[in-house]
């Protein structure tokens, strides 16, 4: 399975159709998502808003493999996860998928290099994983960070590596759940503008939600959910590239 | 060269509640400690039983007629027993070979009978293989050139009421049928501490044996080797040196009694044994389970980032491996310095059993040396890494099973 970012500009790369997902909480049953349609496209970069409670996360969880819907069809990379097994689900997440959670979770006793590092090990990279991973670091501006442990770190440069670690097999399509909920305002931009880099340079697709007016603000298209359904989908103007990718749109010498 | 990141992860895992990973390499060093000790009395228990058997005039080998294994008549001769004596001495790592002679005969003196198996011995080899000889109470031990001399147990002398320097009447039946008799001298009183042995003993040379009964040659020869674990490999080679019409039988074979009394004890140890690495295992279980449990969200997380269950079970076995080769270095170091101080100073048993015990007619000092050898390296880690392997199962299990959603949402 290929999970590098190279899918051709506008292939879908999420599609649902009617999706639900019912838990069972002790006799009851409690619906989280209740028939959602959603087409997420290659190289998007979409913000998932709405209330505590509307399904987001839950949404995240179906398209990231992490469960599977209860009801209607959703194919992510080709791949329909209603019926994926759970090794299955395991290998696409593995290949094709980038995670980044709210809290980090870095893996404590590693470095900023080493959790980077597993995750082409896992993946079954060769001796040039080292390398490999220290480029990503470089690429990302944390090159001298690349010894310290998740301990040595504050929290913006503990999601940035993170952000590293979610990237670093180049997946198509990276799902951030509440990304900046645990930082504050400056290290919060600075998390967005690089995540909007990396979407733009590597025709990566990213997936997030937030609570975070200023971070919604990020987002070339914004999906709000309310009661587990999808009560808005609406596309904003893409910024101009220099916002995005320093150097890029302007003259050669220009401030 | 670097290990590899999962490896790496396994390995400070080990090391994150340190208090804890002591308490269980602890834990397991004291049970593999155990278990080493344990298993160096029974090593060292069956060296003192093999001793004893062999020291007590059997032999490790005893090479004896082909009828008698059946017959076990003391009357029966090797069909050539100085072939038999070159080939036995031929052989590489014997220590002793010896011949001997029996005849069932009765002691006599004034109104006093004793019936008892008389032994003819070589006077300078018998020592080697017969340590009573060694317990001479009172007295001398027999010796080159003696001709009626002999030495009898302390029980024997005591139901005769003879002292040295008297002279006893030995009767039996000789080669043609007739009953014969012959004066012994005694010479010596052995005392081994048990009446059960001493009241069987009465020792002359074996050329006064053949005079009395007129069978010429050796009833059997004993062989004792440097190394008993050495007899089964050497055996096969003398039966094919053997005159025709004799045979080889172990220490074993004469002693079955014996052999069955050591795979008992080996038995209890191995139980003892297990049940120790039981309670080992499940401590182990115990605090792995701990471990992954305060972990469960990590394993969460690096399962949503796609690592497989079996993965993470093998993170799981690799951390137990490294708590195994923890606990088997210190089971060594706990056990190895017990069996070593034991192996030298002995485990002195007299003290509850009262001085030496008798067993199937041998007799046995209670004072055990544990082997001390290299297999204290070997059981060790095979233990403790066999232990914490099987201890790690159901934490790695569980592990794997670990639901990334369920983790994570729970986290958050």
């Amino acid at each position: 399975m290929s999970g590098r970012a190279a899918l051709a500009p506008g292939a879908p790369v999420i599609e649902a159709r009617g999706v639900t997902k019912v838990f069972a909480e002790g006799p009851q049953l409690v619906p989280a998502l209740r028939g959602i349609d959603l087409t997420v496209r290659a190289g998007e970069f979409l913000a998932l808003v709405g209330p505590s409670g509307s399904g987001k996360t839950t949404l995240l969880n179906l398209i990231g493999a992490l469960d599977r819907p209860t009801a209607g069809e959703l194919t992510v990379l080709g791949r329909p996860i209603g019926t994926l097994s759970r090794a299955e689900r395991a290998t696409l997440r593995l290949h094709a998928l980038g995670f980044v959670f709210q809290a980090y979770n870095l893996v404590p006793v590693l470095t900023a290099l080493e959790n980077v590092e597993f995750v082409l090990e896992l993946q079954g990279a060769g001796g040039e994983r080292r390398a490999r991973a220290l480029e990503v670091l470089r690429e990302l501006e944390l090159a001298d960070l690349a010894q310290r442990r998740p301990a040595e770190m504050s929290g913006g440069q503990q999601q940035r590596v993170a952000v590293a670690r979610a990237v670093a097999a180049r997946p198509a399509l990276v799902l951030a759940d509440e990304p900046t909920a645990n930082l504050d305002g400056e290290n919060a931009e600075i998390l967005m503008h690089l995540m909007r880099r990396l979407c733009a340079a590597h025709g990566m697709t990213f997936v997030f939600s937030t609570h975070d007016p200023r971070v919604v603000a990020h987002a070339q298209r914004v999906v709000t959910l309310l009661d587990g359904r999808v009560a808005r989908d609406e596309a904003r103007p893409p910024e101009p590239a220099h916002e995005i990718m320093p150097g890029a749109g302007r003259a050669p010498g220009g401030a | 060269m670097r290990l590899p990141v999962a490896t790496r992860y396994a390995l400070r895992s080990v090391r994150r509640n340190t208090r804890r990973t002591a308490l269980s390499v602890l834990g397991i060093g004291i049970g593999v400690g155990l278990a080493l000790f344990v298993d160096g009395i029974n090593r060292g228990r069956a060296e003192l039983f093999v001793r004893a058997t062999a020291l007590s005039g059997t032999g490790h080998l005893r090479i004896v007629p082909r009828e008698w294994r059946v017959r076990r008549d003391p009357d029966l001769r090797l069909a050539d027993g100085a072939a038999d004596l070159q080939a036995a001495r031929a052989l590489p790592g014997v220590a002793v070979a010896t011949p001997r002679a029996r005849v069932q005969a009765l002691l006599a003196m004034g109104t006093h009978v004793v019936p008892l198996e008389l032994l003819g011995v070589d006077p300078a080899l018998e020592p080697a293989v017969w340590r009573f000889a060694r317990h001479v109470e009172r007295g001398r031990y027999l010796e080159p050139g003696d001709r009626d001399a002999g030495v009898i147990g302390r029980a024997v002398a005591e139901r005769l009421g003879a002292d040295l320097g008297d002279e006893v009447l030995a009767s039996a039946v000789a080669k043609n049928g007739e009953i014969v008799g012959a004066m012994i001298r005694v010479v010596g009183i052995v005392s081994t501490g048990s009446d059960e042995v001493d009241a069987g003993i009465c020792q002359v040379p074996i050329a006064a044996l053949e005079r009395l009964t007129g069978r010429a040659g050796p009833g059997e020869i004993a062989v004792t080797f440097a190394d008993w674990r050495t007899v089964e490999a050497e055996r096969a080679g003398l039966v094919k040196a053997l005159a025709p019409g004799d045979e080889v039988m172990t220490w074993k074979e004469l002693t079955p009694d014996f052999e069955g009394h050591m795979r008992q004890d080996t038995a209890a140890s191995r139980i003892v044994t297990a049940i120790i690495i039981l309670i080992v295992l499940l401590g182990v279980t115990s605090a792995q389970l701990a471990a992954v449990l305060e972990r469960r969200r990590e394993f969460a997380v690096l399962g949503a980032l796609g690592m497989s269950g079996r993965r993470m079970a093998g993170l799981v076995i690799q951390e137990a491996v490294a708590l195994g080769l923890g606990g088997g270095l210190a089971g060594l170091a706990i056990g190895g310095s017990v069996v070593w101080h034991f192996a030298r100073a002995g485990l002195d048993f007299r003290r509850v059993m009262g001085g030496s015990y008798a067993f199937a007619g041998l007799l046995i000092d209670p004072v055990i040396y544990p082997e001390f050898g290299a297999w204290l390296l070997v059981e060790a880690l095979s233990i403790a890494l066999l232990a914490t392997l099987l201890a790690s199962l159901y934490p790695a299990r569980f592990a794997s099973r670990t639901d990334p959603a369920v983790a994570l949402r729970v986290a958050q």
